[in-house]
């Protein structure tokens, strides 16, 4: 499809459309950004009468200072303890639910596909008091708790993702391993993983921005001390503190990460996409 | 554990492997790895089951015995202290089923339900058409209408209260109802009332006879719907790639315009991919629990109370009060309507797969 056979007019109409909607899409960011980055007196007279004189930092300091770092540190340790023991235990048990035929396999499949539907609420009011009964509760080990969490919910997700990647490598490849003398697990480690990793890193891109995301759990979860930035965010935010500058930094500090995490790694994961698509 | 075939396979599978290698150190690896072999799927789901077992599958099943029990989170339910349990059949049912307040959240989660998928499916299905007929920057404007999908609930709810701040001089959907002059505005259309500008607290009702829908919901729709058409964008401008050029030539060889085109070819085409975002967009809107949080705590009164806020606040909010049996069954309720109402999805996932 070229633009050569259609009247100027409707190209003119298309982009003209698609562009307004573009910006309105956009506005509510560039409104949060805005008010980041003005001081509150200005932002009080609409931040769309801006004089660029007036740009300045330090929200962002203030905030910084306020707490939120506390905030910011505990998303990563969070997000990262998670994402990495969904992917470790998540691509070992994807090889065996793609690869290898094994006793209850339909039915514990199915258990971990529900996770995918199910509601985080049919396991929240019971976790407090099973955190304690475990030892998760009262200290830095809630971190690990509310990983565990993450990856018990993230299991059918990366179940069904990196399987389907394991699923597309030629059965005679893993086939030549074996009849070389290599042990299943040399075959899993040398020839399948490899194979996989553009499927791991966009597994394990969607499920970071999904643990960064994450209020429910963290709210219901974590003492206060260990609690991410969404929870900070929400608490920062009160229609009775004129503090708008501050929450809108915050706002900003908690959508960063994800998105320059897409950003940065964008290609790589549109690549394993498309490795996928014409393999299968 | 020395059963016949267990110790039979391996010996083959040795002596194939010796005669391939003659060294002698040979057959008793390979028996062990033989052996080894019919473990190695035990072996590799057994870190992610047990996690799974132990903070997915025990507290749901927890979760679902309790709800037989009246018990609060001071004084938790538990199955190993069956001496202080407080066991009241299937009243926590009844009472959910009784209380207004269900029933309010019920509704303002079914005008989610509805309202939400609608606007995501009908938008981008707008958007992937309008991009599909572009010749280039596609991509561009496609990565624009993705990027919210980053951002998290928590976050758009703090954005979208500044867009909807009632001060036209701070809030800017209403700078700009302020230079359109419609501020403040009181209209009466039918059985809709409408108040412009006061998005958060008292935007309209709709005067149904037998029951008044406030609007509120439908300003906490938007931010979610802003955040999640980005799932819908993309996976219809996918399922978009699979029609065929010949097809769209031959329509418009036979008079057919780009209206005809795209009510005619690209929408049945779409079918599919359109099933999976109403699907996706049904569970999300389902568990409604973050924006809603963050921008009004279900009120004003309990004019956006959704079943996800009102179980969580039965449960942690009034700690007090042993309510937390009650929020159990309204999760499990809420879990049921969830797994029946997807169950078919969840079956053409499961069959999609290789074996």
């Amino acid at each position: 499809m070229t633009g050569a056979g259609r009247s100027r007019r409707t190209i003119v109409l298309l982009y003209g459309s698609l562009t307004v909607l573009a910006i309105v899409w956009l506005v509510p960011v560039i409104s949060a950004v805005m008010t980041s980055v003005l001081p509150l007196s200005q932002t009080r007279a609409g931040w769309w009468n801006l004089s660029f004189a007036d740009l300045t930092y330090r929200n962002f300091v203030r905030a910084w200072d306020q707490g939120l770092s506390h905030y910011v540190v505990n998303s990563f340790v969070i997000t990262i303890l998670s994402v990495v023991l969904t992917v470790a235990a998540g691509s070992l048990a994807a090889y065996a639910y793609a690869r290898m035929a094994f006793r209850f396999k339909a039915t514990t499949y199915f258990l971990l596909i529900t996770t995918m539907i199910v509601p985080v609420q049919i396991i929240l009011i019971p976790m407090l008091p099973w955190f304690r009964t475990l030892g998760l509760s009262g200290g830095p080990q809630e971190y690990l708790g509310i990983a565990l969490v993450h990856t018990a919910f993230g299991a059918g997700w990366a179940v069904f993702m990196i399987g389907s990647f394991f699923a597309t490598i030629p059965e005679d490849l893993l086939e030549a391993a074996r009849i070389d003398g290599a042990g299943w697990f040399d075959v899993f480690r040398r020839i399948a993983l490899p194979l996989a990793v553009p499927g791991i890193v966009s597994f394990a891109i969607i499920d970071f921005v999904f643990v960064w995301n994450d209020l429910l759990l963290a709210l219901t979860l974590l003492a206060r001390e260990h609690q991410p930035l969404t929870v900070g965010l929400a608490n920062l935010q009160s229609p009775h503190l004129a503090q708008d500058d501050l929450v809108a930094a915050g706002s900003i500090m908690a959508i960063l990460p994800p998105l320059l995490l897409f950003a940065a790694l964008n290609r790589f994961y549109v690549r394993g996409l498309f490795a996928g698509a014409t393999k299968g | 554990m020395a059963s016949r075939p267990a110790t039979a396979a391996p010996t083959a599978q040795e002596e194939a492997v010796g005669a391939q290698a003659p060294r002698p150190s040979r057959p008793r690896t390979a028996r062990r790895a033989g052996r080894r072999e019919r473990y190695a799927p035990y072996l590799l789901i057994a870190p992610l089951l047990a996690i799974f077992a132990g903070f997915y599958l025990w507290p749901a099943l927890v979760t679902v015995l309790s709800s037989f029990f009246e018990w609060g989170l001071l004084r938790p339910w538990s199955l190993v202290e069956p001496d202080r349990w407080d066991f009241v059949g299937l009243a926590n049912y009844s009472e959910t089923l009784t209380d207004p307040s269900f029933w309010n959240a019920a509704l303002n989660t079914a005008i989610w339900l509805v309202v939400f998928p609608l606007l995501v499916a009908s938008f981008s299905l707008l958007v992937s058409i309008l991009i599909w007929y572009l010749s280039r920057g596609g991509a561009a404007f496609r990565t624009m209408f993705v990027l919210p999908m980053t951002i998290s609930l928590a976050a758009a709810g703090v954005i979208w209260s500044f867009v909807y701040n009632p001060d036209p001089q701070i809030g800017m959907l209403n700078a700009v109802l302020d230079k359109l002059g419609i501020l403040g505005a009181d209209w009466r259309l039918g059985p809709l009332e409408l108040h412009i500008g006061a998005w958060l607290s008292d935007p309209g009702v709709l005067h149904l006879g037998f029951a008044d829908i406030r609007l509120t919901n439908l300003a906490l729709v938007v931010p979610a719907f802003w955040v999640f058409s980005g799932f819908g964008v993309i996976t219809l401008t996918a399922g978009l790639t699979a029609v065929s050029y010949e097809l769209v030539e031959a329509a418009k060889v036979d008079g057919a315009n780009a209206w005809q085109v795209a009510r005619h070819v690209l929408v049945p085409a779409l079918r599919g991919p359109l099933v999976v975002v109403g699907v996706v967009s049904v569970i999300f809107a389902l568990r409604t629990f973050d924006i809603v949080y963050v921008m009004t705590e279900g009120g004003p009164a309990q004019d956006t109370m959704v079943l996800a806020l009102l179980l969580w606040q039965q449960a942690f909010a009034f700690l007090d009060t042993p309510q937390a049996g009650l929020a159990t069954a309204v999760a499990v309720l809420l879990s049921a309507v969830l797994v029946a109402g997807s169950y078919r999805y969840l079956r053409q996932l499961l069959a999609g797969r290789p074996r």
